[in-house]
């Protein structure tokens, strides 16, 4: 069985835009963050409060998605945050090179029966890389998050084939997109039923090749059942003569001039952060209050 | 299921499999994007990179090259890495040749099967990988040595130990659906 994002229609500026420039306008931004390889606070801050504007102008219920919330903040702040607090990973070369004075100098701890210790540092530029980096990734993560619930998922393979792809490749993101949860769910009873059976997850028992072995009965039964449904969908589609002739879609879909704002907008915006690499600024950047913390 | 089509064919078994190998990709990349390999930038440890060899393998390198390119885009954009379009064509490409393979593979069970897949797997671990670790060379303006050492070298050994380990338990589990299934 298939089981569908958590999309509610709603009377909004978000949803009455055609998905198609929404989806340009996200592509323009993740591109604009993620590749023009921009860091300056400065200029990712205005992004981020514009992308957090147009997530509460989407209206959507807190109980729809919390969960996925508290997914991204703790990826975000505990994973990439302290990732980048404690070794700057995934950071320009600035900070990676980093020879900053230090904000935080734990102890050294020896390790029992080896001649390794450790020492924990935190930077000026790592501290201040770690909220940088929060940002970016919350500007993206806040831009992409009501796609799901603000997005009929009838109109996501129409969508695809109106910005140029070729039918078969439309409806190969259609099904992509419609089996994430279906996956996601099945993954989580798999979890679930693995763990009735006494089956440790957490467990940090053995070396790599031993944990990488345990995953299986979790990956194993979820791929597997994903072929076989897929035989399923394979005959339905067969059976109503999928690819013989050129598709035609129930749903059509006519851009407005809010639309053409929206993508103008967006295209706008990734221009600008290309042209400010290009012109050689938007490196990472440390206000000056942030040195003095150090002394 | 079977593996007799011609290898470059695009029709609704590919559709449906590229989108399945995709979603499975994208589903156990996010899962797994919070366990960092050591030393490695942005690459993540990803034991979903041998259900993409797996796709690869079992239905071609347009399945492969498909659950690699959009499973990546989506794993990423799941996880609010934002897009990387050299990691995805990385990926797809991570995918695609092993789909090469697919005509030489019989029986997913038997020891000389399963050394192909593992075989063509470390090729397009190899391949993919590096292209993705190079081109950042442009797109994130490291230099040579650390797109070999800081990031091709651990996404080649950690994605080639989760292959030898869990691609032959896919393709063990895999035969006997086929057997069961009759197709």
């Amino acid at each position: 069985m298939l089981v569908a994002w958590k999309y509610r229609p709603r009377d909004t500026f978000i949803q009455r835009l055609d998905p198609r420039a929404r989806l340009t306008f996200l592509a323009c931004i993740i591109l604009a963050v993620s590749d023009a390889q921009v860091w300056d606070i400065r200029l990712l801050l205005p992004l981020f409060i514009l992308t957090m504007v147009l997530y509460l102008m989407a209206r959507i219920e807190w109980r729809d998605v919390w969960r996925a919330w508290a997914f991204i903040l703790f990826l975000v702040i505990f994973i990439v945050g302290i990732n980048g607090l404690l070794a700057g990973r995934g950071g320009p070369t600035a900070v990676l090179q980093d020879q900053s004075a230090a904000l935080y100098k734990s102890p050294t701890l020896h390790i029992p029966f080896t001649p390794w210790s450790i020492t924990l540092t935190i930077t000026v530029v790592r501290s201040f890389f770690a909220i940088t980096q929060i940002v970016r990734m919350l500007t993206m993560a806040i831009l992409a998050i009501p796609i799901p619930y603000t997005m009929d998922p009838s109109i996501y393979g129409v969508t695809f084939r109106r910005m140029g792809l070729p039918d078969k490749a439309s409806f190969t993101m259609d099904l992509a997109f419609r089996f994430i949860p279906t996956l996601g769910r099945d993954f989580m009873i798999t979890v679930d039923a693995q763990r009735a059976r006494g089956y440790e997850l957490e467990s940090a028992k053995g070396g790599v090749i031993s944990r990488l072995r345990r995953l299986a009965p979790l990956i194993v039964p979820v791929t597997m059942s994903a072929i076989v449904t897929g035989e399923e969908v394979i005959d339905a589609m067969d059976l109503r003569a999928f690819g013989a002739r050129q598709r035609t879609w129930t749903r059509q879909l006519h851009l407005e001039i809010k639309d053409y704002l929206f993508i103008a907008l967006g295209v706008a915006i990734l221009a600008f952060f290309i042209a400010v690499r290009v012109l050689g600024y938007g490196e990472f950047w440390v206000p000056e209050f942030w040195y003095q913390l150090a002394q | 299921m079977d593996n007799q089509s011609g290898l470059w064919s695009f029709s609704t078994r590919q559709v449906v499999y590229g989108a399945i190998g995709a979603a499975l990709y994208g589903v156990f990349s996010w899962i797994t994007n919070v366990i960092p390999l050591p030393a490695a930038g942005n690459v993540t440890f990803r034991p979903a990179v041998a259900v993409l060899i797996f796709f690869g393998i079992a239905y071609g390198p347009w399945v492969g090259l498909i659950a690699g390119l959009v499973g990546n885009t989506l794993g990423d954009g799941l996880s609010g890495w934002g897009f990387f379009w050299n990691w995805s064509v990385g990926n797809g490409l991570m995918g695609m040749i092993p789909g090469l393979a697919m005509a030489m593979i019989q029986d997913y069970r038997s020891g000389r099967s399963i050394g192909i897949g593992i075989g063509w797997g470390a090729l397009g671990i190899a391949v993919g990988m590096l292209f993705a670790s190079l081109t950042e060379m442009f797109v994130g303006g490291i230099d040579l040595s650390t797109a070999l050492v800081g990031y091709f070298t651990p996404a080649f050994i950690g994605n080639l130990v989760v292959t030898a380990v869990l691609l032959p338990i896919l393709m063990v589990a895999f035969a006997g659906v086929t057997s069961r299934r009759g197709r």
